[in-house]
């Protein structure tokens, strides 16, 4: 009985019947199913001990308060800070990226020396030595630039200038804070700028998006949304005059569009219809301003001016004046850019209205007080201009520094006339930057000194621009250390300046903090919380003073809040100041140049930090098409210029072009070009690197007389296709 | 005599052929029972021998000592190496093998503060959204073994293909409990 073929059948078949009364087959089946989920790029969601920390938003320029989701110690995500007056719950898709950058692929992770073309990872020890002799070697021959605008970090440089003698060569960033700063003290003003949208009833924003870059947005959000909490009618109207239908124009009631950078203009006309329609003022120069508005900014004119027919300005100026706390708030439509001129015709309005330190109006918030020796204060910060310096170097009729530090900042990338600052910077004898990604200052720097994140370090937000009150935060270190060799940029400060024998009288950055929380918590101020809301204070309730340790309730999230505002003497109506900035207002255009604006969106980044990862799918295609910037137009200017939807154009500014494909949409007003801001990095990682163009290549500064304020928000460009 | 030849070996055919499906079908169940399993999982061990009677019943603990609940009322799952360095933060130098287990505790985790990459038995996927709050009615044995009884931890056995571990509940498993309980079996209710 030898086997055969029958039997091996047999054996097959016995086999195959029990295999079907076995796991095998399913569990195999199940197994793979599962496997298939489990692919090595999938992320995964860290498991461990959920907590939440709290701490502020430095990377957000309105300062939110963030509630951090930890696992096990890690942060994971980032809402807004319930509790914090400037968040109220609310969070800006850059504050939501500061637990994300952490692991960003462009972070520096060592410090870096450049030899040749490359750069060479070198010790902490080195980079110190090495700063500390380019200090000392420099002396009054230096120069800082600072991406924060507003933290302690700026005392500590700028007190580290002025021991070298070169505290005038301390400047920020460009932004509306600064232009505002400058338009206040212009008028005589005192104190910080802020506005109070939560108890305004009437709302006009001119040029300014509230919402997505002008002054504390994530409170300019909440308040919006506070009054219109209910089907009832909003319990507060918003009108919005800008070229563009910015985030802030969806959010109106009405849209005006006005030519970019004439924001000025606007506002004198209203002036000038208010006057008309009675209203007045003390200030010394009133006279001088009526007759200049009633002569210069008759509707007819601004309609000239602005492209705003003169009865839809009639109709703006009605509304302001039947309007029991009526408010108005000048801007850029991209953040930056703005011409003084905007802010001061805008607070001369506020004062006409009479608008100035009442609940919905415009506040003087007071200044907290300097800890570091030597330091310059907001206001003497506002008056440097960095633009109207670089500018300078670039023209030879000022040396470049022999030593530059760039802060948290990227000015390679964030200025216009990008390129043409970009060649000012390069002229600098040794560039030092404190970076925390390899931007494009970075990728030309001689050191580079790898900086810890805001959730790896201490540091602090002081009353950002546009806060209604003085208000103080901590930010705090969430990992128990950095996630690479990094270290707090102003610890390497105070260490650099110590050796080169500067000390600025505080050892590391954290003490110093302690110092300034200290100080601050002598202001008079509160904690505030849910039954110490800083709007209502404004509104008249009195809160309690804080008593109790301030620095353990600042680590815990809190924020100090100084809701009195500064008193003021002597403020004018800038009248003077005006007639010479706005002499040329009415200069007619080059032929064939059209206007320029930026659509800027948080979720494109900023230049310190480019586009965070998770917010490149969010990108449209009507901001890039593929790797290609897309400009936006109308159809009445595609018209003119005889321009179809997807055809590719060039835009000449005076320092630079930019290419981009043409988009149709009635979004824009006539006359005008929209450009996506934010993108064209030629550093960065693979999230930032070659997607669009940078059109501040294409802005033009030009310096605005008698404010000496550099402006570029009415930039023109020349368009043609290719 | 060719036919009767033909019945015969017909007759054996099939007779062998019985054995042989027999002796196919008894080795297929074999190797499906017992043989697959080998081949589809792996066994391993937990990085520190711990045992779960000790601290139950001589250190008097309770399961939530460790396992605790945050405040969110979400299951937080195993302790941090800090909660082990509470009572084990200095070494014994004892030779017993607990204390040489302890030793390596506090040596290779404690010390350099590390976390304790503890293989979980009952890992669920990112997709599966499972609160310990809403279960809190079941007794933890109910569908975890009764490990506060066990002196070693037992053993780890995951799987090749899917790497999840063998004890981790499926589906199949949760939808069974909620059929019979009457509780919602959406999808949303665990995939969120």
């Amino acid at each position: 009985m030898g086997v055969d073929r029958r039997a091996v059948i047999g054996l097959i078949a016995g086999g195959a019947v029990g295999t079907m009364f076995t796991p095998a087959i399913w569990k195999t089946t199940g197994s793979i199913a599962l496997w298939s989920q489990n692919w090595g790029w999938i992320p995964r969601i860290p498991k461990g001990e959920r907590k939440y920390a709290y701490t502020t938003s430095k990377l957000c320029p309105s300062g939110s308060g963030l509630k951090v989701l930890t696992v096990d110690g890690l942060p994971l995500t980032a809402a807004g800070n319930p509790a914090h007056p400037l968040s109220q719950g609310g969070v800006s898709a850059l504050g939501l990226s500061e637990c994300y950058l952490l692991y960003s692929p462009a972070r520096v992770k060592k410090p870096l020396l450049k030899t040749g073309a490359q750069f060479k990872e070198i010790s902490w020890d080195e980079a110190l030595g090495l700063l500390a002799d380019k200090l000392k070697a420099a002396g009054g021959k230096a120069a800082a630039i600072s991406g924060d605008q507003n933290g302690t970090a700026n005392e500590v440089i700028s007190a580290l200038l002025a021991k070298l003698g070169c505290a005038d060569k301390f400047f920020l960033m460009p932004s509306e804070g600064q232009a505002a700063g400058r338009a206040w003290q212009l008028m005589g003003g005192h104190g910080l700028i802020g506005y109070d949208l939560a108890n305004a009833d009437t709302v006009l924003a001119l040029g300014a998006d509230l919402f997505e870059s002008s002054g504390a947005t994530m409170l300019n959000a909440r308040s919006y949304s506070a009054q219109r909490s209910s089907l009832d009618k909003p319990a507060a109207k918003l009108v919005y005059v800008g070229s563009q239908r910015t985030t802030t124009a969806y959010a109106s009631s009405k849209w005006v569009p006005c030519l970019p950078g004439r924001e000025a203009a606007v506002a004198l006309g209203l002036a000038a219809l208010l006057i008309k329609g009675g209203a007045s003022s003390d200030a010394p120069d009133f006279a001088d301003f009526k007759a200049f508005v009633s002569a210069g900014y008759t509707p007819d004119k601004v309609e000239a001016l602005t492209g705003i027919k003169a009865e839809v300005l009639e109709k703006l100026a009605k509304k302001l004046t039947e309007a029991k706390k009526p408010l108005v708030v000048a801007g850029s439509e991209f953040g930056q850019g703005a011409p003084g001129a905007a802010y001061m015709a805008a607070l001369a309005v506020n004062i006409l209205l009479k608008r100035i330190n009442v609940p919905g109006g415009v506040y003087a918030t007071p200044e907290f007080p300097k800890v570091v020796d030597g330091a310059l204060s907001r206001t003497q910060m506002a008056s440097a201009d960095l633009v109207k310096y670089l500018s300078s170097v670039a023209a030879g009729k000022t040396p470049a520094p022999e030593l530059l530090i760039t802060y948290d900042a990227n000015p390679a990338f964030g200025l216009p006339q990008a390129p043409a600052m970009a060649k000012a910077l390069a002229g600098a004898g040794f560039k030092a930057a404190f970076a925390s990604f390899m931007d494009e200052t970075a990728a030309q720097a001689d050191l580079v000194l790898p900086a810890s994140l805001p959730m790896e370090r201490y540091d602090d937000v002081v009353s950002p621009y546009g806060a209604p009150f003085a208000v103080y935060s901590l930010v705090k270190p969430l990992l128990k250390k950095p996630v690479h060799d990094t270290k707090a940029a102003c610890d390497v400060i105070l260490a650099a300046a110590a050796k080169a024998g500067l000390a600025l009288g505080a050892d590391s950055f954290e003490k110093l903090l302690k110092t300034k929380v200290a100080a601050v918590a002598k202001s008079g101020g509160f904690i505030a919380g849910k039954d110490a809301s800083p709007s209502a204070a404004l509104a008249g309730k009195d809160v309690a003073a804080f008593s109790g340790d301030p620095w353990k309730a600042l680590m815990e999230g809190a924020a100090y809040v100084v809701a009195s505002p500064v008193k003021q003497d002597g403020l004018t109506l800038g009248t003077k100041t005006l007639a010479a900035a706005l002499k040329a207002d009415g200069a007619k255009a080059e032929d064939g140049a059209l206007a320029l604006t930026c659509a800027y969106k948080t979720r494109s980044g900023s230049p310190a930090v480019g586009i965070p990862a998770q917010d490149l799918t969010a990108v449209r295609d009507t901001e890039l098409a593929g790797t290609k910037t897309v400009a936006t137009l109308n159809a009445a200017t595609a018209k003119m210029f005889k321009l179809e939807a997807g055809e590719s154009i060039k835009l000449t500014g005076p320092a630079g072009e930019i290419s981009a494909l043409v988009a149709l949409s009635e979004t824009v007003m006539t006359g005008v070009v929209a450009v996506p801001m934010g993108f064209g990095h030629t550093a960065f990682d693979d999230f930032s690197k070659n997607k669009g163009q940078n059109v501040l290549a294409v802005m033009t500064a030009t310096e605005e007389p008698a404010t000496g304020v550099n402006s570029w928000s009415g930039s023109k460009v020349k368009i043609a296709k290719i | 005599m060719e036919d009767r030849h033909s019945a015969k070996q017909t007759c054996g055919g099939g007779v062998l052929f019985a054995i042989m499906f027999i002796v196919g079908l008894a080795g297929a169940l074999v190797a499906g029972w017992w043989g697959f399993p080998q081949l589809l999982y792996s066994q391993n061990s937990q990085p520190i021998r711990f045992s779960h009677k000790v601290h139950a019943e001589a250190g008097g603990m309770e399961c939530k000592q460790c396992h605790t609940y945050a405040a969110s009322g979400q299951y937080v799952g195993l302790p941090s190496t800090e909660a082990c360095g509470e009572c084990h933060a200095d070494e014994t130098g004892g030779k017993s093998d607990s204390d040489k287990e302890i030793d390596k505790l506090v040596k290779t985790y404690v010390q350099p503060n590390k976390p304790i990459p503890w293989l979980t038995y009952q890992f669920q996927p990112d997709n599966v959204f499972f609160s310990h709050s809403a279960h809190t009615g079941f007794e933890c044995v109910s569908c975890h073994p009764d490990v506060a009884k066990m002196d070693n931890p037992p053993v780890y056995y995951q799987d090749r293909l899917s790497t999840y571990s063998k004890q981790t509940m499926r589906m199949p498993g949760c939808e069974r409990c909620h059929a019979e309980l009457g509780v919602n079996n959406a999808c949303y209710v665990c995939h969120k």
